[in-house]
């Protein structure tokens, strides 16, 4: 999709009644990167502004939107792109022997889909929306060509590489369920920050069976969680909105897990 | 909140104008054909996947009535052949089998209405079939603090029939009394004695009921201020826990039945004030708090605790602590509130039973909600569930400059602040003394679907405000 074509975006978010309901990027311009670009800091701190990008043939293209439930890609696939979210929600996810749907993770605006394909020819997962997605699209092997000219991208690919497997890792281990909840949470809260986005209030646009899923636990068992960690205090429920009310014990319940 | 109410009749009569009554809003004028069973569907499996699903509230909807009492604007068939009852308890419960599997099983029941028409136009045991049904088509809540409750015209209550409810799980009632004055029983055509009226209550009361509401309505034609008080007086005695007093709205060209009202008998509007103001003067006089709109209660009463801890709710089925429910409606023109969405049931019983006889959901028209819905739907529960509307909040929430975003509220409310039914008090819009008997004038200030003159003034949707 071409550039330019997201006013009806940016119009309708002006209006923007839910707390994060559909936190979106600014979209920057033919200058200045998109605010939640996945690259541009490395970029910049090299001196590559976005013109000089443009020079290199570092074809970037904003594609979507993908409507709720639309796959970006699928399991074999083959591999030519990776992609960081520009707005909404992406999930990845295996289908396991029996056909059980195993989640692997989720993506949020300024991170990157795409990375563990990377070692292989063809995606290793899918890839699904889980609202209305936009995505800034990057050709693999010009990023990969563009990296070698720049130290600071390959870095900070590395960075996105080994956060990915990170994520990974966070879950695995004898954890309670209220544990589990809480870094999940937390998590989330630091990923919102993280692009300029409210740390204590936001949306939750995956189902609560994706959530269990994830977090390997019953979907009745992260309602109860949920339920727990609101009677407590520590946060607040509305629909999909969370409210973290306490975030210094959500934290602190967090801790075994993300470990910092 | 303040639970003051002045009473100025000057101020009451220039202000009374149709207006909805905000038991949803956008109100039901709003609902659309093309809301169909698959968005009820839709909405029911996306409410599921919350993070914390809400708990359910069951409206169960039985049309029937012996008799048409005049005054009545309810969806309801007049019949005396009682054999009608059973098979629409069996369309219910093949509905019930229909939409429960919609929604999670660890989403408990907390609340079951049953309203009308005549909820015992059904023979005790047809109800208690049906009531079994539902339990086991759905989880219902165990806590105490669940409301099980129905609708009943003490006319039809028969000795052991309340025993009989309260073995089917029901805690609350609400009778139907409109007014005890023998005159305005003929003109309304609904002839009810004081005496078995006052014998339901008491046998609610000896079967543990945990509250009891009463339905009063002035406005009735042939009604006196000497004929309500007695009615007032009757009532204050029996002490229910709750006391609705409804305005009468003559709407002849819309209710049928209405066109049997004599419209010379009907008390003009100075007269309609006189019976609003003995009414609220005597209620709370006898100790009952005013919770809104037209309801009292008792201290004690749960919703009169809610009103005092900010936690009142409003749904379709009025006043109560559970609206933070999703609301399912089963039966011919019930309404839904599920997610972001209000659905409504075909509203005649002939497309409502062919479509429950096919396994077609009955789902006949709605509405999704948008966002700037959701938000004044906040605003507008805030001032009729508080009296207030708290800027603050509404603007951390919604992430919106208030002033901004409602600036053409705010201009709507400027003659209702130079006339002293609200004023500001920090971040707060609060509805003054004189303000509170008149929430849904200011409520209509926030209605963006009243913005069009033609649809608020030309045609009388609405009831009267008053």
């Amino acid at each position: 999709m071409a550039r330019g074509a997201r006013c009806g975006a940016r119009a309708s978010a002006m209006i923007r009644p839910r707390a994060a309901s559909g936190p979106i990027a600014d979209d920057g311009d033919a200058f200045r990167f998109c605010s939640t670009c996945a690259f541009s800091a490395a970029c910049l701190a090299q001196g590559f502004d976005k013109s000089k990008l443009e020079e290199l043939h570092m074809l970037v293209a904003h594609v979507g939107p993908y409507e709720e439930g639309a796959h970006i890609f699928r399991e074999g696939d083959p591999f030519e792109a990776i992609a960081a979210v520009r707005a909404g929600t992406v999930k990845t996810y295996v289908n396991d022997s029996e056909g059980r749907e195993q989640v692997l993770g989720f993506f949020l605006p300024g991170e990157v889909i795409g990375l563990n394909a990377i070692s292989h020819a063809r995606y290793p997962c899918n890839a699904v929306a889980l609202d209305s997605v936009m995505l800034c699209r990057f050709s693999f092997p010009n990023i990969a060509a563009l990296a070698t000219r720049v130290p600071g991208l390959q870095q900070h690919l590395f960075r996105l590489l080994s956060e990915d497997i990170g994520k990974a890792a966070l879950l695995a281990g004898n954890f309670t369920a209220d544990e589990r909840m809480a870094a999940f949470i937390v998590a989330m809260s630091r990923r919102h920050a993280a692009r300029g986005f409210s740390a204590t209030r936001f949306r939750l646009s995956m189902t609560r069976t994706d959530i269990a899923n994830y977090l390997r636990l019953a979907s009745e068992s992260v309602s109860r969680g949920f339920s727990r960690l609101q009677d407590a205090g520590l946060l607040h429920v509305d629909r999909r909105e969370i409210e973290i009310t306490d975030p210094g014990k959500l934290e602190a319940l967090a801790r075994n897990i993300l470990r910092e | 909140m303040n639970t003051r109410l002045e009473f100025d009749a000057e101020l009451l009569r220039r202000y009374d104008r149709p207006g909805p009554r905000y038991t949803s809003y956008p109100s039901a004028p709003q609902f659309s054909p093309r809301f169909t069973d698959a968005d009820f569907r839709r909405q029911a499996a996306r409410s599921n996947q919350e993070p914390i699903p809400r708990d359910l509230s069951l409206y169960v909807h039985v049309p029937f009535c012996f008799s048409p009492c005049f005054y009545c604007g309810c969806n309801r068939i007049i019949t005396r052949d009682l054999r009608r009852g059973a098979p629409y308890a069996e369309r219910l419960v093949r509905e019930a089998e229909m939409v429960a599997p919609l929604f999670d099983r660890d989403r408990d029941v907390v609340q079951l209405h049953f309203g009308g028409g005549t909820p015992n136009f059904l023979e005790p045991q047809a109800l208690a079939g049906l009531v079994a049904s539902l339990g086991r088509f759905f989880h219902f809540s165990t806590a105490a603090t669940r409301d099980f409750s129905i609708e009943l015209d003490p006319r039809s209550v028969r000795d052991g029939d309340i025993a009989a409810y309260a073995a089917m799980g029901f805690n609350r009632a609400s009778f139907g009394v409109q007014d005890f004055d023998r005159a305005v029983q003929l003109a309304i055509n609904r002839e009810q004695s004081i005496e078995e009226t006052l014998r339901a209550i008491d046998a609610c009361r000896a079967h543990g009921f945990r509250s009891v509401n009463v339905d009063l309505i002035y406005g009735l034609p042939r009604q006196t201020l000497a004929g309500f008080l007695h009615t007032l007086d009757t009532i204050v005695l029996a002490r229910p826990d709750r006391v609705a007093v409804y305005g009468y709205a003559h709407m002849p060209e819309k209710f049928k039945a209405q066109r049997q009202i004599d419209e010379r008998e009907l008390p003009d509007a100075a007269e309609r004030l006189a019976l609003l103001q003995v009414a609220i003067e005597r209620l709370t006089a006898a100790g009952y708090c005013y919770i809104g709109l037209d309801h009292f209660a008792l201290p004690g009463d749960d919703l009169s605790l809610a009103l005092e801890a900010g936690s009142l709710q409003r749904n379709f089925m009025g006043y109560t602590t559970h609206a933070e429910s999703d609301l399912i409606g089963l039966g011919a023109s019930s309404i839904s509130h599920v997610g972001d969405s209000y659905s409504q049931n075909c509203r005649d019983l002939p497309p409502w039973e062919s479509a429950v006889d096919q396994g077609r959901l009955p789902v006949a028209r709605g509405l999704m909600l948008d966002d700037d819905d959701v938000l004044r739907a906040q605003v507008i529960q805030q001032l009729m569930c508080r009296g207030l509307i708290d800027r603050a909040q509404i603007e951390t929430r919604f992430g919106i400059d208030f002033d901004s975003y409602f600036a053409e509220s705010m201009a709507r409310l400027l003659p209702l602040i130079a006339d002293g039914l609200i004023a500001f008090d920090g971040s707060r819009i609060v509805a003054t003394s004189r303000g509170r008997l008149m929430l849904r004038i200011i409520a209509m200030c926030f209605d963006r679907y009243l913005a069009t003159p033609s649809v608020a003034e030309t045609q009388p949707r609405h009831s009267r405000a008053l």
